[in-house]
Protein backbone atom coordinates (compact mmCIF):
# COMPACT_ATOMS: atom_id res chain seq x y z
CA UNK A 1 0.00 0.00 0.00
CA UNK A 2 1.43 3.37 -1.02
CA UNK A 3 0.54 6.84 0.22
CA UNK A 4 -1.01 7.64 -3.16
CA UNK A 5 -3.64 4.96 -2.54
CA UNK A 6 -4.44 6.33 0.92
CA UNK A 7 -5.72 9.47 2.55
CA UNK A 8 -4.43 11.19 5.66
CA UNK A 9 -6.62 10.27 8.61
CA UNK A 10 -4.78 12.05 11.40
CA UNK A 11 -1.76 12.14 13.63
CA UNK A 12 -0.96 10.39 16.90
CA UNK A 13 -0.63 13.24 19.36
CA UNK A 14 -0.71 11.80 22.85
CA UNK A 15 -0.49 8.70 24.99
CA UNK A 16 -3.51 7.74 27.06
CA UNK A 17 -3.32 5.57 30.18
CA UNK A 18 -0.38 3.28 30.95
CA UNK A 19 -1.74 0.38 28.90
CA UNK A 20 -0.45 1.62 25.55
CA UNK A 21 -3.52 3.51 24.42
CA UNK A 22 -3.03 6.44 22.06
CA UNK A 23 -4.94 9.52 20.97
CA UNK A 24 -5.18 10.28 17.25
CA UNK A 25 -6.09 13.81 16.20
CA UNK A 26 -8.43 13.24 13.27
CA UNK A 27 -8.22 15.47 10.21
CA UNK A 28 -11.85 15.18 9.24
CA UNK A 29 -15.14 17.07 9.47
CA UNK A 30 -16.99 13.95 10.58
CA UNK A 31 -15.03 12.07 13.28
CA UNK A 32 -17.90 9.70 14.09
CA UNK A 33 -17.35 7.91 10.74
CA UNK A 34 -14.03 6.58 12.03
CA UNK A 35 -14.79 5.41 15.57
CA UNK A 36 -15.24 1.76 14.63
CA UNK A 37 -12.25 0.81 12.47
CA UNK A 38 -10.58 -2.60 12.31
CA UNK A 39 -7.16 -1.43 11.24
CA UNK A 40 -5.25 1.64 10.12
CA UNK A 41 -1.94 2.26 8.40
CA UNK A 42 0.76 4.07 10.32
CA UNK A 43 3.64 5.81 8.58
CA UNK A 44 6.79 4.41 10.17
CA UNK A 45 9.99 5.74 8.56
CA UNK A 46 8.26 6.24 5.23
CA UNK A 47 6.53 2.85 5.11
CA UNK A 48 2.85 2.29 5.75
CA UNK A 49 2.48 -0.45 8.35
CA UNK A 50 -0.98 -1.88 9.17
CA UNK A 51 -1.95 -1.87 12.85
CA UNK A 52 -4.99 -3.77 14.04
CA UNK A 53 -7.31 -2.03 16.45
CA UNK A 54 -8.45 -3.82 19.58
CA UNK A 55 -10.85 -1.08 20.64
CA UNK A 56 -11.46 2.56 19.87
CA UNK A 57 -13.75 5.38 20.89
CA UNK A 58 -14.08 9.08 20.27
CA UNK A 59 -12.43 11.26 22.86
CA UNK A 60 -13.65 14.84 23.17
CA UNK A 61 -14.41 16.43 19.79
CA UNK A 62 -11.83 15.34 17.24
CA UNK A 63 -9.62 12.84 19.04
CA UNK A 64 -9.85 9.08 18.62
CA UNK A 65 -8.71 6.96 21.58
CA UNK A 66 -7.22 3.75 20.21
CA UNK A 67 -5.83 0.55 21.65
CA UNK A 68 -3.76 -1.32 19.07
CA UNK A 69 -3.08 -5.05 19.18
CA UNK A 70 0.40 -5.83 20.55
CA UNK A 71 0.84 -2.31 21.89
CA UNK A 72 0.38 -3.00 25.56
CA UNK A 73 2.81 -0.75 27.34
CA UNK A 74 3.83 2.87 27.41
CA UNK A 75 7.18 2.02 25.84
CA UNK A 76 5.43 0.46 22.80
CA UNK A 77 3.20 3.51 22.52
CA UNK A 78 6.22 5.83 22.64
CA UNK A 79 7.48 4.34 19.37
CA UNK A 80 4.27 5.42 17.61
CA UNK A 81 4.09 8.95 18.96
CA UNK A 82 3.80 11.77 16.39
CA UNK A 83 3.28 9.25 13.55
CA UNK A 84 0.79 9.93 10.78
CA UNK A 85 -2.18 7.60 10.21
CA UNK A 86 -3.67 6.68 6.86
CA UNK A 87 -6.62 4.76 5.47
CA UNK A 88 -7.18 3.42 1.93
CA UNK A 89 -9.11 5.77 -0.40
CA UNK A 90 -11.81 3.11 -0.73
CA UNK A 91 -12.81 3.82 2.89
CA UNK A 92 -14.04 7.29 2.01
CA UNK A 93 -17.83 7.56 1.85
CA UNK A 94 -19.18 8.95 -1.42
CA UNK A 95 -20.22 12.57 -1.24
CA UNK A 96 -23.40 13.85 -2.79
CA UNK A 97 -24.40 17.04 -4.60
CA UNK A 98 -21.66 19.63 -4.95
CA UNK A 99 -19.45 18.18 -2.24
CA UNK A 100 -16.10 16.65 -3.19
CA UNK A 101 -12.80 15.50 -1.77
CA UNK A 102 -9.76 17.57 -2.69
CA UNK A 103 -7.89 14.59 -4.16
CA UNK A 104 -10.73 13.55 -6.47
CA UNK A 105 -11.02 16.86 -8.35
CA UNK A 106 -7.44 16.85 -9.61
CA UNK A 107 -7.70 16.71 -13.40
CA UNK A 108 -11.24 18.09 -13.49
CA UNK A 109 -12.04 20.79 -16.06
CA UNK A 110 -13.30 24.17 -14.89
CA UNK A 111 -15.91 26.08 -16.87
CA UNK A 112 -16.85 29.63 -16.03
CA UNK A 113 -20.33 30.97 -16.70
CA UNK A 114 -19.03 34.05 -18.51
CA UNK A 115 -15.50 33.12 -19.57
CA UNK A 116 -16.07 29.54 -20.75
CA UNK A 117 -13.35 26.90 -20.50
CA UNK A 118 -10.83 28.03 -17.86
CA UNK A 119 -8.46 25.07 -17.64
CA UNK A 120 -7.67 21.93 -15.72
CA UNK A 121 -7.32 21.68 -11.93
CA UNK A 122 -3.77 20.70 -11.05
CA UNK A 123 -4.05 21.09 -7.31
CA UNK A 124 -5.77 22.56 -4.31
CA UNK A 125 -4.06 25.16 -2.15
CA UNK A 126 -5.33 24.73 1.38
CA UNK A 127 -2.55 26.60 3.16
CA UNK A 128 -4.80 29.61 3.74
CA UNK A 129 -8.09 29.75 5.60
CA UNK A 130 -9.85 29.85 2.24
CA UNK A 131 -8.89 26.97 -0.05
CA UNK A 132 -8.10 27.76 -3.67
CA UNK A 133 -8.41 25.82 -6.93
CA UNK A 134 -5.05 25.84 -8.72
CA UNK A 135 -5.95 25.73 -12.40
CA UNK A 136 -3.54 25.24 -15.25
CA UNK A 137 -4.33 27.08 -18.48
CA UNK A 138 -1.59 26.52 -21.05
CA UNK A 139 1.12 26.94 -18.41
CA UNK A 140 -0.56 29.89 -16.67
CA UNK A 141 -1.68 29.33 -13.09
CA UNK A 142 -5.16 30.63 -12.26
CA UNK A 143 -6.42 30.72 -8.67
CA UNK A 144 -10.11 30.62 -7.84
CA UNK A 145 -11.41 30.65 -4.25
CA UNK A 146 -13.23 27.47 -3.30
CA UNK A 147 -16.44 29.05 -2.17
CA UNK A 148 -20.09 28.07 -2.41
CA UNK A 149 -20.77 31.49 -3.92
CA UNK A 150 -18.60 30.63 -6.91
CA UNK A 151 -19.25 26.91 -7.39
CA UNK A 152 -22.44 26.35 -9.36
CA UNK A 153 -22.32 22.64 -10.10
CA UNK A 154 -19.95 19.70 -9.87
CA UNK A 155 -20.40 17.22 -12.71
CA UNK A 156 -18.60 14.13 -11.44
CA UNK A 157 -19.53 12.02 -14.46
CA UNK A 158 -17.92 14.32 -17.03
CA UNK A 159 -15.36 15.67 -14.53
CA UNK A 160 -16.31 19.31 -14.92
CA UNK A 161 -16.77 21.99 -12.26
CA UNK A 162 -19.03 24.88 -13.29
CA UNK A 163 -18.18 28.17 -11.61
CA UNK A 164 -19.48 31.72 -11.69
CA UNK A 165 -16.51 33.92 -10.87
CA UNK A 166 -16.71 37.69 -10.37
CA UNK A 167 -15.79 39.92 -13.28
CA UNK A 168 -12.06 40.29 -13.80
CA UNK A 169 -10.88 37.33 -11.74
CA UNK A 170 -9.65 35.16 -14.59
CA UNK A 171 -8.45 38.12 -16.67
CA UNK A 172 -6.24 39.07 -13.72
CA UNK A 173 -3.96 36.12 -14.47
CA UNK A 174 -4.17 36.29 -18.24
CA UNK A 175 -3.05 39.95 -18.26
CA UNK A 176 0.16 39.23 -16.31
CA UNK B 1 1.07 49.08 21.00
CA UNK B 2 -2.44 48.97 19.53
CA UNK B 3 -3.54 51.56 16.98
CA UNK B 4 -5.35 54.57 18.40
CA UNK B 5 -9.14 54.18 18.35
CA UNK B 6 -9.42 57.83 17.40
CA UNK B 7 -7.88 57.11 13.98
CA UNK B 8 -10.07 54.10 13.19
CA UNK B 9 -8.88 51.05 11.24
CA UNK B 10 -6.22 51.51 8.56
CA UNK B 11 -7.50 50.98 5.01
CA UNK B 12 -5.55 52.27 2.03
CA UNK B 13 -7.49 55.21 0.59
CA UNK B 14 -7.52 53.84 -2.97
CA UNK B 15 -8.76 50.45 -1.83
CA UNK B 16 -11.43 52.09 0.32
CA UNK B 17 -12.54 54.15 -2.68
CA UNK B 18 -12.75 51.11 -4.97
CA UNK B 19 -14.75 49.10 -2.44
CA UNK B 20 -17.12 52.04 -1.93
CA UNK B 21 -17.65 52.31 -5.71
CA UNK B 22 -18.40 48.58 -5.96
CA UNK B 23 -20.84 48.72 -3.05
CA UNK B 24 -22.56 51.83 -4.44
CA UNK B 25 -23.04 50.25 -7.87
CA UNK B 26 -23.85 46.84 -6.38
CA UNK B 27 -21.00 45.28 -8.38
CA UNK B 28 -18.70 42.42 -7.49
CA UNK B 29 -15.71 43.24 -9.70
CA UNK B 30 -12.39 41.91 -8.43
CA UNK B 31 -10.25 44.62 -6.79
CA UNK B 32 -6.48 44.33 -7.09
CA UNK B 33 -4.40 45.56 -4.17
CA UNK B 34 -0.86 45.52 -2.87
CA UNK B 35 -1.98 46.89 0.48
CA UNK B 36 -1.65 43.84 2.71
CA UNK B 37 -1.78 45.96 5.84
CA UNK B 38 -5.30 47.23 5.16
CA UNK B 39 -7.88 46.02 7.60
CA UNK B 40 -11.05 44.28 6.41
CA UNK B 41 -14.06 46.40 7.33
CA UNK B 42 -17.73 45.32 7.14
CA UNK B 43 -18.02 47.07 3.72
CA UNK B 44 -15.69 44.45 2.24
CA UNK B 45 -18.02 41.50 2.94
CA UNK B 46 -19.08 39.82 -0.30
CA UNK B 47 -16.32 41.46 -2.35
CA UNK B 48 -13.41 39.59 -3.93
CA UNK B 49 -10.05 41.24 -3.30
CA UNK B 50 -6.93 40.08 -5.16
CA UNK B 51 -4.13 40.53 -2.62
CA UNK B 52 -0.55 40.50 -3.89
CA UNK B 53 1.85 38.18 -2.07
CA UNK B 54 5.02 39.38 -3.77
CA UNK B 55 4.71 36.89 -6.62
CA UNK B 56 1.10 36.79 -7.69
CA UNK B 57 -2.38 37.96 -6.74
CA UNK B 58 -4.28 35.66 -4.41
CA UNK B 59 -8.06 36.11 -4.64
CA UNK B 60 -9.81 36.44 -1.29
CA UNK B 61 -13.58 36.23 -1.12
CA UNK B 62 -14.37 38.27 2.00
CA UNK B 63 -16.74 36.72 4.50
CA UNK B 64 -18.11 38.07 7.78
CA UNK B 65 -15.63 36.24 9.98
CA UNK B 66 -12.70 37.94 8.22
CA UNK B 67 -13.74 41.39 9.44
CA UNK B 68 -11.10 42.90 11.70
CA UNK B 69 -8.26 40.91 10.15
CA UNK B 70 -5.73 42.31 7.70
CA UNK B 71 -5.78 41.36 4.02
CA UNK B 72 -2.22 39.99 4.15
CA UNK B 73 -3.30 37.25 6.53
CA UNK B 74 -5.17 35.56 3.68
CA UNK B 75 -2.41 35.74 1.10
CA UNK B 76 0.63 33.80 2.36
CA UNK B 77 4.04 34.87 1.09
CA UNK B 78 5.76 31.56 1.72
CA UNK B 79 4.76 27.97 1.03
CA UNK B 80 5.76 25.32 3.55
CA UNK B 81 7.18 22.27 1.82
CA UNK B 82 8.23 20.23 4.86
CA UNK B 83 11.35 20.20 6.96
CA UNK B 84 14.72 19.55 5.32
CA UNK B 85 15.47 16.44 7.37
CA UNK B 86 12.08 14.80 6.91
CA UNK B 87 12.88 13.42 3.42
CA UNK B 88 15.81 11.32 4.65
CA UNK B 89 14.02 9.88 7.66
CA UNK B 90 13.07 6.66 5.88
CA UNK B 91 16.55 5.89 4.55
CA UNK B 92 18.83 3.80 6.75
Amino acid sequence: MTKEECFFLGKIVKKYSFKGELLIKLDTDEPNLYDDLDAIFIDLRGNLIPFFIERSQLHKSELLRVKFEDVDAEADADALMKCECYLPLTFLPELEDNKFYFHEIIGYKVEDKNFGDVGVIKGVNDSTSQSLFEIDRDGIEILIPMNDEFIEKVDKVNKIIFVDTPEGLIDLYLEE
Amino acid sequence: MARSLKKGPYVHYKLERKVATNVENNKKTVIKTWSRASMITPDFVGQTIAVHNGRQFVPVYVTENMVGHKLGEFSPTRSFRGHAGAKNKGKK
